[in-house]
């Protein structure tokens, strides 16, 4: 079993001394699928985002895919973790200003200097995964949320990369919509791929996660298979946050 | 067929009625505007077409176009004046082809070495020295050269100002609101008179570059402004995501950002290009003989003295002409961009 | 970017724009030298010798360059504050016309609001002296008692004259600025939801008391500081005054360098000048926008 994330007593403070991150460690191994649930600002995307490099943190440690980083980090090696961890955002964040096959083959062309046509025809082998090929002429605001998200996570693979972090992917989306995204990250984890998701989407955490970490803030509450995790949660917190999200 | 038309025309007048007149007052007033349009309307079309003396335009009309330019030569600011509008014909009627679409932005572009080459000369052509230029071909190479080099300068001044060096900021920072703390034709008169005195002796730069000069550090100072507003109105989350696409700084910018801060920005750069147009008519007062120079030098003319009317509402007429084309270009650019925003 | 990185790249932008500067100024003095004027203030307390037609303050030829140069602040002033005035009345009520229900109307400022902002402010200025006001042929358009005369000799208003000049600049940069605080109002109005105009309405409201009440007083954060920069650009703009013969500042900035060639030291005088006006608008404006928002308890 290889390691592809290993995060040791992280710590983050927000300015009016509040912990953002509180001593939070954690492993995760190849194939496997990480779900981290809790409620809002209890430091979940935070979390993430100190994966690839997008937040900062004031102590412990992180190793992505045998690359340290610490709190005074260095910009080239979190450049090396970028190029081989891809990322999905709540909100798509596509480029409005290009096409959606040049949303995909940017990061390709320009990162890796692969070739355009190269590039593109892998784009359009990714489009196809995800059975929105049809689209690759048309731009992000054309599309319904759904496909944005679809369209993002075949960004994200284009660098092939060898994790793949998810900040709340169905959130932003109309519920009839939450499916289709699901069942795309239903089949990159049957296809072997290690993932780190934060959600609240319970079906799914329940089906294809290996691990559910839960947090409450800043601080790691719990870290179970999901079997327990939903049926027998330790702590009365993480029982108390699965009643409500029960409610809805 | 003929009930539904007649019905619909009947609606239409009825909306018009109860729009103009909801109450008393607002007949009232309609009824008094109707009276004052149509008196002010006959007025200026008598004048138009029975008092005004239409000799002082028609006979001067290589001048108002070409000013001095020689008149056997007259052919080449024609050219590209024809060029040009041609260039904005295909623009707004065009075909859709793709290739086309695609290089349009850069026959735009070459249409300024064209018109630099056709009037300067020289390769083939008889070289003619800018003080012949004038009229609207000055008008036009003063709007799109300052145009052209005021927009790079402008994206530079814009990133300097955003960035995080503090003294790459300050000193962006600076330059941006001196410049848009002084008056225009100040910029301009000192252009003229400062540029030689800052450059090594035996260095000449005719009127026409200095005034191009003195532009371009005038309107860069607002397009800097204009794109640094589409700067800021880009969400964070876009950097973010460039971020954990693995692309670097430079890439970001330039992949990234500056093509969707450009494309927020146009409506505000079409401004900024409409109101350049218009204020090279400063340049009458300073020496050049371009549209509004042309129209000065004309009046000063004994056989035409005292024609004020007629030459300014002339000129109004192109200048408003000229202004409009310019707006229905950019109008349609942004629309077409909003529908797709490939056809930039 | 490194702290180390950072502090180099800056010191080389700053090497740079040093060397630059200072190969100006290099060329500058070698071109000064040669045409024999240093660069000094001096000249400043010799007699300016021109006469100025219009002088709020007393002002004769044997007065030195100093106080030509501050009459001339002092008459842009003086042109900046009355056009000013004009413009914001003129402006909004054309932006209220154009915002309003008569679809005439609305079509009518329409139409002004374009054919001004199409054509250039010089032209205009030149078509309000010429024929505006130089123009009138028998001298006298408008004669009503001893109230307002308006001829080729300016305006006369119950005692207080014109210019000509004056009046051309006033009417000029008045009605030019007019159309563009008139867009300015429009778009403060079009920025308050039209839910606001719903609700007003659904409570009984008249139109009048509505749009006083409720509509103006969300349009105004919106409106103020599209109409400072108005401002700023009138007093940038009036310095066109020279095209009718009117002794502003950069008129008579320009007759100096005419008379002594002192280009750089007048370059300096008028970006001061300017930006104490900039600085005087702004901090105006400041306060007005401080008394409204305060006034109002808005947030």
């Amino acid at each position: 079993m290889k390691p592809i994330v290993i995060a040791k007593n992280l710590t983050k403070s927000y300015t009016k001394g509040l912990l953002a991150l509180d001593n939070v460690s954690l492993t995760v191994n190849q194939g496997k699928v990480l779900v981290v649930m809790g409620p809002s600002g209890s430091g979940k995307s935070t979390l993430i985002r100190t994966f690839n490099g997008l937040e900062t943190f004031d102590k412990g440690e992180v190793n992505v895919l045998g690359i340290k980083i610490d709190p005074d980090h260095n910009e080239r090696k979190i450049q090396k973790i970028r190029k081989r961890v891809g990322m999905v955002f709540q909100q798509f964040n596509l480029f409005p200003h290009l096409s959606i096959l040049e949303n995909i083959t940017l990061a390709p062309v320009h990162v890796q200097k692969r070739r355009q046509i190269e590039a593109e025809e892998y784009g359009m082998y990714l489009l196809s995964q995800m059975g929105i090929d049809s689209h690759a002429k048309k731009y992000p605001s054309q599309l319904s949320g759904g496909e944005q998200q679809r369209v993002a996570i075949a960004r994200a693979l284009a660098l092939k990369p060898e994790l793949l972090l998810f900040d709340e992917p169905t959130s932003a989306l109309d519920p009839e919509r939450i499916n289709e995204v699901l069942d795309a990250m239903r089949r990159l984890a049957k296809q072997g791929m290690t993932m780190i998701v934060v959600t609240h989407e319970i079906g799914f955490a329940k089906e294809v996660s290996d691990q559910v970490l839960f947090m409450d803030s800043g601080k790691v509450i719990e870290t179970t298979t999901p079997d327990i995790f939903f049926s027998n949660a330790k702590h009365e917190r993480s029982r108390k946050f699965l009643n409500q999200l029960d409610k809805y | 067929m003929t009930n539904i038309s007649i019905s619909s025309i009947i609606i239409y007048f009825q909306k018009i009625r109860r729009n103009l007149s909801s109450n008393l007052f607002n007949t009232f007033l309609s009824l008094v505007l109707l009276l004052i349009i149509s008196l002010v309307c006959l007025n200026t079309f008598e004048w138009l077409i029975f008092d005004a003396n239409w000799k002082v335009v028609g006979s001067n009309l290589p001048l108002f176009a070409f000013g001095s330019f020689p008149s056997n030569e007259h052919w080449r600011p024609a050219i590209w004046i024809i060029s040009l509008l041609v260039i904005s014909i295909i623009t707004l009627f065009g075909p859709k082809w793709k290739w086309l679409r695609k290089n349009l932005l850069m026959a735009w572009i070459s249409t300024i070495p064209l018109g630099l080459y056709l009037l300067y000369g020289g390769f083939g052509l008889t070289p003619i020295m800018s003080r012949h230029w004038g009229g609207l071909t000055l008008t036009i190479l003063l709007t799109t050269c300052s145009s052209l080099l005021s927009l790079p300068l402008g994206i530079v001044l814009a990133l300097c100002r955003q960035s995080s060096l503090p003294l790459i900021q300050k000193l962006s920072s600076i330059y941006i609101d001196v410049m848009r703390a002084i008056p225009l034709i100040a910029v301009l008169f000192f252009g003229q008179l400062l540029i030689p005195l800052f450059l090594p002796v035996g260095i000449e730069i005719d009127r026409v570059w200095r005034a191009i000069f003195a532009f371009t550090l005038f309107v860069s100072a607002y397009i800097a402004e204009d794109i640094r507003g589409g700067l800021q109105s880009i969400p964070k989350t876009q950097i973010d995501a460039a971020n954990s696409l693995g692309l670097n700084q430079y890439q970001i910018i330039q992949l990234v950002l500056i093509p969707q801060a450009l494309r927020i920005a146009l409506p505000a750069l079409t401004n900024q290009s409409i109101g350049l147009f218009q204020n090279t008519s400063l340049m009458a007062i300073l020496g050049l003989v371009e549209l509004l120079g042309v129209g000065r030098s004309i009046l000063a003319n004994p056989e035409f003295i005292g024609q004020y009317i007629e030459v300014y509402v002339w000129l109004a007429f192109v200048y408003w002409l000229v202004c409009t084309i310019m707006a229905v270009l950019a109008r349609h650019l942004e629309k077409r961009m909003t529908i797709n925003p490939a056809n930039f | 970017m490194k702290k180390s990185q950072k502090i180099f790249v800056q010191f080389g932008i700053c090497f740079f724009v040093i060397s630059l500067v200072g190969l100006l100024i290099n060329n500058l003095t070698i071109n000064l030298t040669r045409t024999g004027l240093g660069f000094n203030f001096n000249w400043l307390f010799k007699p300016a010798s021109f006469a100025l037609a219009e002088h709020p303050l007393p002002y004769s030829s044997s007065d030195n360059y100093a106080w030509a140069l501050f009459i001339g602040w002092l008459n842009s002033l003086k042109v900046i504050v009355s056009s000013l005035m004009l413009a914001t009345v003129l402006g909004t009520l054309i932006g209220f016309a154009r915002t309003g229900k008569n679809a005439l109307l609305s079509l009518l400022s329409a139409g002004y609001i374009t054919i001004i902002r199409q054509t250039p402010l010089l032209l205009q200025l030149m078509f309000w002296y010429f024929i505006g006001f130089l123009g009138f042929k028998d001298n006298t358009f408008i004669h009503i008692k001893n109230i307002i005369k308006i001829s080729n000799q300016g305006i006369e208003l119950s005692g207080l004259t014109l210019s000509s000049e004056f009046s051309a600049l006033l009417f000029g940069l008045g009605i030019f600025t007019s159309a563009y605080i008139a867009e300015v109002i429009r778009g403060g109005i079009l920025s308050v939801p039209k839910g606001q105009w719903e609700a007003f309405r659904s409570l009984g409201l008249s139109e009048k008391k509505g749009l006083l009440s409720i509509i103006i007083p969300q349009a105004l954060p919106a409106i103020l500081p599209g109409l400072t920069s108005q401002y700023l650009n009138l007093a940038k703009n009036s310095t066109l005054a020279i095209a009718v013969g009117y002794s502003d500042i950069y008129a008579i900035n320009d007759t100096i360098i005419n008379q002594t060639g002192r280009a750089i030291e007048c370059f300096l005088i008028l970006l001061t000048s300017f930006l104490l006006l900039n600085l005087l608008i702004c901090n105006c404006m400041e306060i007005i926008n401080k008394t409204i928002l305060n006034s109002r308890k808005y947030n």
